[in-house]
């Protein structure tokens, strides 16, 4: 039944139109966050920053997938009145800096060469791994940059400074390297918008605080830090952010659309036409998470085993030993397809087709003329596969919001009918008047299916 | 007969089978014994109250891995190093980060604790390293990278020959033990050291900072403090080269002071008060787990004399952990007393209260507290001299380097130095960067005021000069001074260098940090003999055997700063531009002079408007009628916008080819 269902979801996506598929998801994600100024009152620039550190890696990039550059030290300068903190908020209920904080590049290291070197990953051979940005075709990369700024420039320490000529070569570097495959950056400096106005690489998505001659302003001042500790444009930024886990569906067309240029003092600005897909159909996550299939195999390491002396119930090892997982194995099982394991599955999958044909008749029925309705009624699972047996509710909810985004899942069977709800997702896009108007169960659209 | 003849078989059976189970267990005792060699891990924590009220708190992990393999795995032993030590063939390796200032004062100076983990401001790298002469600097240079991204600190800056040095004579006697070779040293005063360092730090301990005396490392509490230093020594030792990985933290805090009746009293403090937090136990794997109570020898003795005072008591009957002075809570294991060697035991002297964390759980943490009931004074064991490093002379341009040792009032004859004789011994380490440049030939020496020929005090002097942007000016220098003296200052003079422009820092105007100078004592041992007659297996704390250990006495200068003299950084830019406004306005008005002749206009003038070619035209268009001329003016634009066109697209297409 799963690859029917499959076959069924293809087949409206032709009928819809069939965008342009983008052909596989990333496969990594990595966060270079550059904070370029030094001195005690820029003491904002370093919290904007390590706001953004926080965020990516509470939405799931790894430490060592993130490269955080700070000119400074904050958090243990001499004018802190609080040792090992940076806050970006007078309420002071969040210490940015924590407990595991790692800075990649810092103080007199955060130099333009230094930088052009991350990005284009020319490096003496010396340096170490830590300090490089290891990015592949696959690699969704985010770059925050924050600092003072002008026309086409960004300073860096007051020392040197960045041409938005350098940047847009850097990338078309990047680009010729294979060295990403979808860039977001993010600048918040003044008249940050000139500092992408050069781009011209493919696969780029530039976002800027203000406009040519306008300034972005910091967003409060703490008086017990004595500095203001915020820029608006990060500020409103990480409002939006506040609510988002890792799971979350939100666009980055509802993040460019949060932005109130009267909150900000200044006008965002983005730029997409180096950006291949629809906005509404980009995750956020796709950039400032990361989000990665996580397979276990028992060929690589002996989790279970005499060797490890580990206590294991007997029939619990045998069953695990019947349900391989590593993928040869699994294309050597003979999957039995359009069997159910019980009659249950069938009654919710039939009752689920009969819901969803009630509401494409109804909608069609309502709608007039020339307006379209498409449904795409998707499954995860293969149904009777067998190969892995929750152990509970949790189990099934991770597994399968982890397996989602990269297409079926290949060993998720069911128990319950309570799995078959879970896993399956029913989308409707509506046209009304020419405008899509979409919704849907299910964890997450599937993002190259979309129109 | 039968029965006898029955029990002898069974007898022998009997034998037989105890003997392969003894074979047996032996074997596995064996075996367990090679496993616990392997790898082996303990940690300690000591504490001691210094006289100024604050508090000193010394974190010790120690990690000794036996075997170093290429691809062996590690139970405890943290891989990171294990391939940094195999990489770069490192014999021995320190590297520190701190931050603030160790008053050798109040806090100490003489002691093993004060004399090792007293340490400059920033960060400071030297490594022994056993590769052939050519290798080293190589070896360095990769060793400072990675060490960079292994501790998220700028270590690389020390990859340029011109901030190392390659020290003789100060290493001498730390490296005695027939280590042969190089060895490279290497500071970068400035350097911050916050929570990023402390990270990967932790991440080298087999249990982080999740359980044992890690767990105690509340960030704020510890960056708060008067001054901390991180730690990391590697050392490579015994006949099978095993890796021993010691990891310090040194803090200096602040207990909250409470003051009565304007009077400052000592302050009482606990675990909880010092880190927020308690000790629930030590960490799992952990060979050995100890918390240390270190009293000085000065304190012994005032608690002593006060309680002869009040009760009358006999000396020897003072209940240490508990007395008119102070209460210790809760009650010690162990109580050690430091002593002279194995047996001799002085009448006032160290004492060491020791709490076995093997003994405490989560559910019953240890919160070690001290509580004042009097106020006491008394005061640390202060190295044989007080040394200040300073810069003197006015102005930009010049000056001098003075180092001043001064002798403290507590140093007697009967004091560590019992090999020296009359004469002290000393050896002086100071590298200064090339843009301090150093007139070796102005170095003075004064005795109590009174200039002295250096042949006179100098046992051996090496000097490397400086060479511009190459390498530093060092200057070692190994002193033999009257033990009778009271003073002793070394002054050289410097001038100050230029930097180009783009050797500047970002905060140039902030001046130069030079590296911290430092002295050694050969002859003064930093030694505390605690010996525990009662724990008489291995698992006593591994830091007291440290402890145990002699080394010779080390003491640190501050570091200094030198301001440069530096540019107008928007100069370049202000040269640049007005340069080239005076060379266009030459140029231009040049060239207009060369360019023009003196009446020419007006010859132009006469010459009428219009070459050969527009009265071609004319006399082409000579007698046509209106309409023709109209037709035939639009027909030779349609035309040269045709070849035009052609032009372009040949040429495009020409290009293309």
């Amino acid at each position: 039944m799963g690859p029917v269902l499959s076959h069924v979801m293809v087949l409206l996506a032709l009928i819809a139109g069939g965008h342009a598929t983008l052909g596989p998801a990333h496969t990594n994600n990595w966060a270079v966050l550059v904070c370029t100024s030094r001195y005690w009152f820029n003491y904002r620039h370093m919290a904007n920053t390590l706001s953004l550190y926080r965020t990516v890696k509470r939405l799931g990039i790894p430490d060592d997938h993130i490269i955080l550059m700070l000119a400074d030290d904050m958090a243990c300068n001499a004018r802190n009145k609080y040792p090992a903190h940076v806050f970006n908020n007078e309420d002071h209920r969040l210490n940015l800096y924590g407990d595991n904080v790692e800075v990649d590049y810092r103080g007199y290291e955060v130099t333009v060469e230094n930088f052009l070197r991350l990005l284009t990953g020319r490096h003496d051979a010396a340096v170490p791994r830590s300090k490089r940005l290891l990015t592949d075709e696959n690699s969704n990369i985010l770059l925050y940059m924050t600092g003072h700024g002008g026309d086409k420039f960004l300073k860096f320490q007051d020392a040197g400074d960045i041409q938005s000529n350098d940047l847009a070569d850097a990338f078309a570097q990047m680009y010729e390297k294979k060295r990403y495959r979808e860039l977001l950056v993010m600048v918040d400096t003044c008249q940050a918008a000139t500092l992408h106005s050069q781009l011209y690489s493919p696969g780029v998505f530039a976002m800027g605080s203000s406009l040519k001659g306008e300034n972005s302003y910091s967003h409060h001042l703490d008086p017990d830090v004595g500095v203001t500790v915020v820029d608006r444009f990060t500020y409103y930024t990480l409002q939006f952010f506040e609510n988002l886990d890792i799971f979350s569906n939100t666009t980055l067309q509802s993040l460019l659309r949060s932005y109130d240029p009267k909150l900000l003092d200044s006008h965002m600005h983005y730029r997409n036409d180096l950006f291949s897909r629809p906005l509404d159909k980009v995750l956020l996550t796709d950039f400032f998470g990361s989000v990665m299939e996580v397979e276990h195999t028992r060929t690589s390491y002996p989790m279970y085993g005499d060797d490890m002396g580990v206590y294991e119930p007997e029939e619990e090892v045998e069953a695990l030993k019947a349900s391989p997982f590593s993928e040869e194995e699994v294309s050597e099982v003979p999957i039995n397809p359009g069997k159910f394991q019980s009659t249950s599955d069938l009654q919710v999958t039939l009752g689920l087709l009969t819901l969803v044909i009630i509401v494409s008749v109804v909608s069609v029925t309502l709608l007039g003329k020339g307006d379209i309705v498409v449904v795409i009624f998707s499954s995860n699972v293969e149904i009777g596969g067998g190969y892995y047996s929750p152990k509970d509710e949790n189990d099934v909810q991770r597994r399968h919001k982890r397996s989602d985004l990269n297409g079926p899942a290949k060993s998720v069977a069911l128990q319950e009918p309570w799995h078959v709800l879970t896993n399956i997702n029913i989308q409707f896009y509506v046209v009304i008047e020419g405008r899509w108007l979409t919704s849907g169960t299910g964890p997450k659209a599937v993002p190259h299916l979309v129109p | 007969m039968a029965s006898k003849d029955q029990t002898l078989p069974s007898l022998l059976v009997t034998l037989l089978f105890l003997l392969l189970f003894s074979a047996l267990l032996s074997r596995i005792s064996g075996l367990e014994s090679v496993v616990d060699e392997k790898e082996k891990f303990s940690e300690d924590l000591l504490i001691r109250p210094l006289s100024d009220g604050k508090v000193l708190s010394h974190f010790y992990f120690k990690n000794y891995q036996r075997t170093l393999g290429s691809a062996a795995h590690t139970h405890v032993f943290p891989k990171a190093i294990s391939q940094l030590v195999s990489k770069f063939h490192i014999s021995e390796l320190e590297l520190s980060f701190t931050q603030g200032r160790w008053n050798y004062e109040h806090w100490g100076g003489l002691d093993p604790i004060a004399s090792s983990n007293a340490k400059p401001s920033g960060v400071e790298l030297w490594a022994l390293f056993d590769v052939p002469l050519n290798q080293v600097d190589p070896t360095w240079r990769n060793l400072t990278h990675a060490l960079s991204g292994l501790f998220c600190a700028s270590i690389n800056f020390l990859e340029s020959p011109e901030g190392v040095a390659s020290p003789n004579l100060i290493f001498e006697s730390r490296l005695k033990s027939g280590a042969d070779g190089f060895v490279r040293y290497g500071a970068l005063p400035r350097e911050a050291v916050c929570t990023e360092n402390l990270t990967p730090w932790l991440k080298l301990l087999p249990c982080r900072d999740k359980a044992g005396i890690a767990s105690l490392l509340d960030r704020p509490s510890i960056y708060n403090g008067h001054y901390h230093s991180l730690r990391v020594h590697v050392k490579r030792s015994g006949p099978e080269r095993a890796v021993v990985l010691e990891q310090t933290l040194t803090i200096v805090l602040q207990p909250t002071q409470i003051r009565e009746g304007g009077m400052k009293e000592l302050p009482h403090w606990s675990l909880t008060s010092l880190f927020g937090r308690q000790l629930g136990g030590k960490c799992p794997v952990a060979h050995s787990s100890h918390v240390l109570l270190e009293l000085e020898q000065s304190l012994v003795e005032s608690v002593k004399a006060s309680a002869d005072k009040t009760g009358g008591k006999v000396t020897s009957g003072v209940d240490i952990p508990d007395n008119s002075v102070f209460h210790v809570s809760p009650y010690p294991e162990a109580v050690l007393v430091e002593s002279l060697d194995s047996w001799d035991v002085p009448k006032f002297s160290s004492v060491m209260l020791e709490y076995d964390l093997e003994k405490y759980r989560s559910d019953q943490p240890l919160n070690l507290a001290m509580h004042w009931k009097q106020k006491m004074a008394w005061s640390s064991v202060r190295g044989p001299f007080r040394v200040s490093r300073f810069l003197t002379g006015s102005g930009n341009e010049k000056g001098s380097i003075a180092i001043e040792m001064k002798k403290n009032f507590n140093v007697s004859s009967e004091n560590g130095d019992s090999s020296g004789g009359d004469l002290l011994e000393v050896t002086v380490f100071q590298m200064v960067p090339w843009y301090v440049r150093l007139y070796m030939h102005t170095l003075t020496a004064r005795i109590d005021g009174n200039p002295v020929p250096l042949r006179d005090i100098t046992t051996q002097m090496l000097v490397t000069p400086a060479e511009d942007r190459l390498h530093p000016a060092v200057l070692e220098m190994h002193l033999k001074l009257p033990r009778n003296m009271v003073s002793l200052s070394l002054t050289v003079d410097f001038d100050k260098g230029f930097l180009h422009i783009d050797e500047h820092p970002p905060d140039a105007d902030h001046g130069f940090d030079l590296p911290a100078a430092f002295l050694s004592f050969p002859t003064s041992q930093t030694r505390r003999l605690y010996l525990n007659h009662q724990a008489a297996d291995n698992k006593d704390s591994s830091l007291i055997q440290t402890l145990n250990e002699a080394g010779s006495l080390y003491v640190y200068t501050t570091i200094l700063l030198v301001p440069l003299a530096t540019p107008d950084f928007s100069m370049p830019y202000n040269v640049i531009t007005f340069t080239c406004t005076v060379l266009a306005l030459y140029f231009g008005s040049l060239l207009n002079t060369l360019r023009r002749r003196i009446g020419e206009e007006e010859r132009l003038a006469k010459a009428g408007s219009g070459g050969k070619l527009k009265k071609a035209i004319a006399k082409f268009m000579e007698g046509k009628s209106e309409n023709q001329k109209k037709l035939i003016k639009v027909s030779g634009v349609i035309l040269v916008a045709a070849i035009g066109v052609t032009v372009s697209y040949v040429l495009e297409h020409f290009e293309a080819l």
